[in-house]
């Protein structure tokens, strides 16, 4: 065998293994639009339809219009909004310190934002419902949220720690010999440089506290505040949803993750690897 | 007005807008004031509901039961937890779910990140899709196979019995031999992309001159896999290992919106059963103790883990 028709069997095995893997990860999604477009006459056979005999939005209208989703999809929109805001402001500023503040407690600090991670999320629910309940955050966006940055602001400060670690000091160095204040330095020379990283990381969280189903379920308990993962999944429940609809709902709930997450990826990949690869 | 005069407002601007922070932010205690609210949070939402978590397994309080007070009852919910068969089998599945969920998911996530890494033309897309899954609510990943794997009108089923795998149509989570089964396929699915990415960065990070050195001692790829690869990936598999436990352990989500432990209890794991004790039928004190015993088993596990994989390490 000469060394092109081995490249080449090579390269035709890399690729079949590419589209398997490729298929399995995106099949499901692939089919579940599928699904959203056809009328249920064409779901519910006897033999399977694979391709759609002819393209409906009725399901789409149908989840829209007939149901309470637009609510659902607002309150998670406030909620991951209100997320997403508590870990800018206080996350940003933690992150920053540890990365370039030197205090005594800095390794331990970092260490327990870790840790936190490690504690089941069943066991702070349920302490945090009873607390909610007490100081009347119990079924509002913003008691969520809060529950939320439970397990979000430490990824979010592991992940921009690694943003203000790759900007080299010296810049900060130089603005301070120009006269700068350390805040000075900060806002000025170090946050624009950290943008890019600082809304891949706002990004992630944003995903995590959109797709959140468990404190959502436990912390949410009127339509006022509930979200569309526990909406969904009740909907399911009482009315027997038709899988044309719920299948609507599906790609409408995931379309803001897929095209977030389309924009964002490169930058969210290296703040998620930074650390990883490092330690 | 000239460029200076520009610097100079924008200097003054900036001054009246950071202000009397300026001068704290020369003082020693910068660096704290600075951690204060990200820390405030994290103890106020994860270390004393934690803490409070605990001190509940050793009360009694049933939210739908007032009549029984909230009353210390020492060690009773973790004695009765002994007694309790649905705990024992609860931690047997929790122990098969993790297991076969981090096997499945290192084996195709590092499947995936070893074809990913030869950058072929169109591999970039792949790279995207493939990473997706991860990114997707467990909510819209269940039922999409739920969908997928209907008794009546699973697209899995008839693609099966196409190619004549099985003979007819399977209700794969009403069957108790089956339903833990299918449940690890979604889970394996949603949680593969997360090794896949940090497998793939940990390729990257190998030195080619590692497999150079092996070609010219003739090496073959199997053994470039085996005696490079492998070795120089050990440290990002071990640590992504047990990342994944610990998300395993802790989080019912996809088993409550797929089985809710059914049928019968064949899919219920120790997450899932404290969470249905807190969630349905309000008996706080023994859902803490359910998740107190699970927390320690899963500290006692990563201390073993961290020990034996510097102990191998060296």
């Amino acid at each position: 065998m000469t060394t092109r028709t081995r490249r080449w069997i090579n390269n035709a095995l890399l690729y079949l293994a590419a589209t398997a893997i490729g298929g399995f990860a995106g099949f499901p999604i692939l089919w579940t639009f599928l699904t959203s477009l056809k009328v249920e006459s064409d779901i519910i056979t006897s033999t399977m339809i694979y391709i759609p005999r002819r393209i409906t939005f009725e399901n789409y209208v149908a989840i829209w219009e007939r149901s309470n989703f637009p609510t659902l999809l607002a309150n998670s929109a406030v909620t991951t909004a209100i997320t997403v805001a508590i870990c800018l402001v206080t996350g940003t500023l933690g992150a920053y310190a540890l990365s370039r503040c030197r205090f005594p407690g800095r390794r331990e600090i970092m260490m327990s934002y870790l840790v936190v991670r490690m504690f089941p999320a069943v066991m702070i629910i349920i302490p945090l419902f009873i607390l909610m309940r007490e100081v009347g955050l119990l079924d509002s966006s913003l008691g969520l949220a809060l529950a939320y940055t439970a397990f979000l602001l430490p990824v979010f400060v592991w992940m921009m720690k690694g943003f203000f670690d790759g900007v080299p000091p010296d810049l900060e160095d130089a603005a301070r010999i120009d006269g700068a204040s350390r805040v000075g330095a900060m806002v000025r020379v170090v946050l624009p440089l950290v943008v890019s990283g600082l809304v891949a990381t706002a990004v992630f969280v944003a995903i995590g506290a959109w797709n959140e189903f468990l404190f959502a379920l436990m912390l949410t308990t009127s339509t006022g505040s509930r979200t569309w993962p526990v909406g969904l999944q009740l909907m399911v429940g009482e009315f027997q949803l038709p899988w044309g609809t719920l299948s609507a709902g599906g790609i409408i709930s995931i379309a803001p993750v897929v095209v977030l997450f389309a924009l964002m990826q490169r930058a969210m990949v290296r703040g998620l690897t930074a650390g990883a690869v490092k330690g | 007005m000239t460029r200076i005069d520009d610097v100079v407002a924008d200097r003054r601007g900036w001054r009246a807008m950071l202000g009397p922070l300026e001068r704290v932010s020369e003082g020693r205690a910068w660096g704290y004031y600075l951690l204060l609210p990200s820390l405030f949070l994290v103890l106020a939402v994860v270390l004393y509901p934690t803490l409070w978590g605990m001190v509940l397994s050793f009360r009694e309080m049933r939210l739908n039961r007032i009549d029984l007070g909230t009353g210390f009852v020492g060690l009773r919910h973790y004695a009765d937890l002994i007694d309790d068969p649905i705990f024992w089998l609860s931690l047997k599945n929790t122990v098969i779910w993790v297991v076969g969920a981090v096997v499945g998911e290192l084996a195709l996530g590092l499947a995936a990140a070893l074809v990913l890494n030869r950058e072929l033309p169109g591999f970039k897309f792949l790279g995207v899709l493939v990473l997706l899954p991860w990114f997707l609510p467990n909510v819209v990943a269940g039922h999409m196979w739920a969908l997928m794997l209907d008794p009546r009108l699973g697209v899995i089923n008839d693609m099966l019995v196409n190619v004549g795998i099985l003979d007819s149509y399977r209700a794969w989570f009403a069957d108790p031999n089956a339903a833990l089964f299918a449940v690890l396929m979604v889970e394996i699915w949603h949680g593969f992309p997360f090794f896949a990415l940090l497998m793939l960065a940990g390729l990257k990070a190998i030195p080619a001159d590692l497999y150079e050195a092996a070609s010219i001692d003739g090496a073959r790829a199997i053994q470039k896999f085996w005696f490079v690869t492998l070795p120089q990936l050990k440290m990002i598999i071990a640590a992504t290992v047990i990342l994944r436990v610990i998300g395993l352990v802790n989080s019912p989500d996809i088993l409550l919106i797929l089985t809710g432990g059914g049928p019968g209890r064949a899919t219920q794991v120790l997450s899932l059963y404290a969470f249905i004790k807190a969630n349905k039928e309000f008996n706080f004190g023994y859902a803490s103790a359910i998740s107190v015993v699970m927390f320690v088993l899963l500290m006692a596990f990563a201390y073993g883990y961290v020990k034996l994989s510097n102990a191998m390490k060296e």
